[in-house]
């Protein structure tokens, strides 16, 4: 049986098809759109950069924590981006006319945050509630290509986190 | 999470202090950091995170046993938000900043 995430050495191989590595290969750009975002309005960065207190009285303490947090959280976003691009644009073919993709630690964690962030900006934007049901899809829906998209970047992200639990302390 | 439906989770109101006259002499309270309760840090359920990521998150960034990690997240999952972890407010809301970064939506409070 082939797995999408196969340990090997040091490093997580992944196979994609071409066109799985097109669509992946789309996320970063518009991921780096939505991180740059100042839309105070906007509900997808809402859920990217939340908020740290409820209680409005801490609101002196939200400014201070954003002020000094934020920074921080988007270099790191766009950093994982740049390791995604790189990884995809390296992948060389595999068996079967597929690709592969080596990917060290940090390019694994990378990968994680891009594929979860993509799903919570696609979920945001779609709707998705926790009863959502992919399986009733209907194709002539307009919104069923991005449902689509959530669905299999949700399987992609759970091989990946199976894999990752795998090698940690039960 | 991925899974079942979710009842949206409750806030308690909060008991918010009175701003008081300050007699003659006394201190002012609002130097001191009087509030030096702990702090806890909130995890809450949303539909996107699957359910196995965020044991992963809380088993990476707290160093819990698959079990615990497993245990808050159905907490989660089942009562729309957890205790994750406790402490000073700064230990707090570093631990928010870092389950931000890894796509959880966390928050930071006293008990109640």
């Amino acid at each position: 049986m082939s797995r999408r995430f196969v340990r090997k050495g040091d490093v997580l191989r992944v196979t994609l098809s071409e066109p799985e590595r097109e669509l992946l290969r789309e996320l970063p750009e518009q991921l780096r759109g939505l991180y740059s975002s100042d839309d105070p309005d906007d509900a997808v960065t809402a859920r990217l950069f939340p908020r740290a207190y409820l209680d409005p009285t801490e609101e002196a303490a939200e400014r201070e924590w954003e002020s000094l947090v934020r920074p921080e959280m988007l270099r790191e976003k766009l950093a994982a981006l740049e390791l995604v691009v790189a990884a995809l644009d390296a992948a060389a073919p595999g068996r079967r006319g597929r690709l592969v993709a080596d990917l060290n630690e940090d390019d694994v964690a990378a990968f994680l945050g891009v594929l979860n962030d993509a799903r919570l900006a696609l979920g945001t934007t779609i709707g998705v509630t926790d009863d959502l049901d992919l399986s009733l899809l209907d194709p002539s829906d307009p919104e069923s290509a991005a449902y689509a998209a959530y669905g299999w970047l949700t399987y992609l992200q759970g091989e990946l986190v199976e894999t990752l639990l795998g090698k940690m302390p039960g | 999470m991925t899974g079942a439906p979710v009842e949206a989770p409750v806030e308690s109101p909060l008991q918010l202090p009175v701003d008081l006259p300050l007699a003659e002499g006394e201190p002012d309270l609002e130097e001191f950091d009087v509030t030096d309760r702990p702090w806890i840090v909130i995890v809450w359920n949303d539909p996107v995170n699957l359910m196995s990521y965020v044991v992963f998150v809380l088993q990476k960034l707290f160093g819990y046993s698959r079990e615990k990690a497993t245990r808050l997240m159905l907490q989660v999952h089942q009562e729309g938000k957890a205790a994750v972890a406790e402490g000073a407010r700064e230990k707090a809301e570093a631990d928010v900043a870092r389950l931000h970064g890894h796509g959880l939506w966390a928050t930071l409070e006293h008990p109640s």
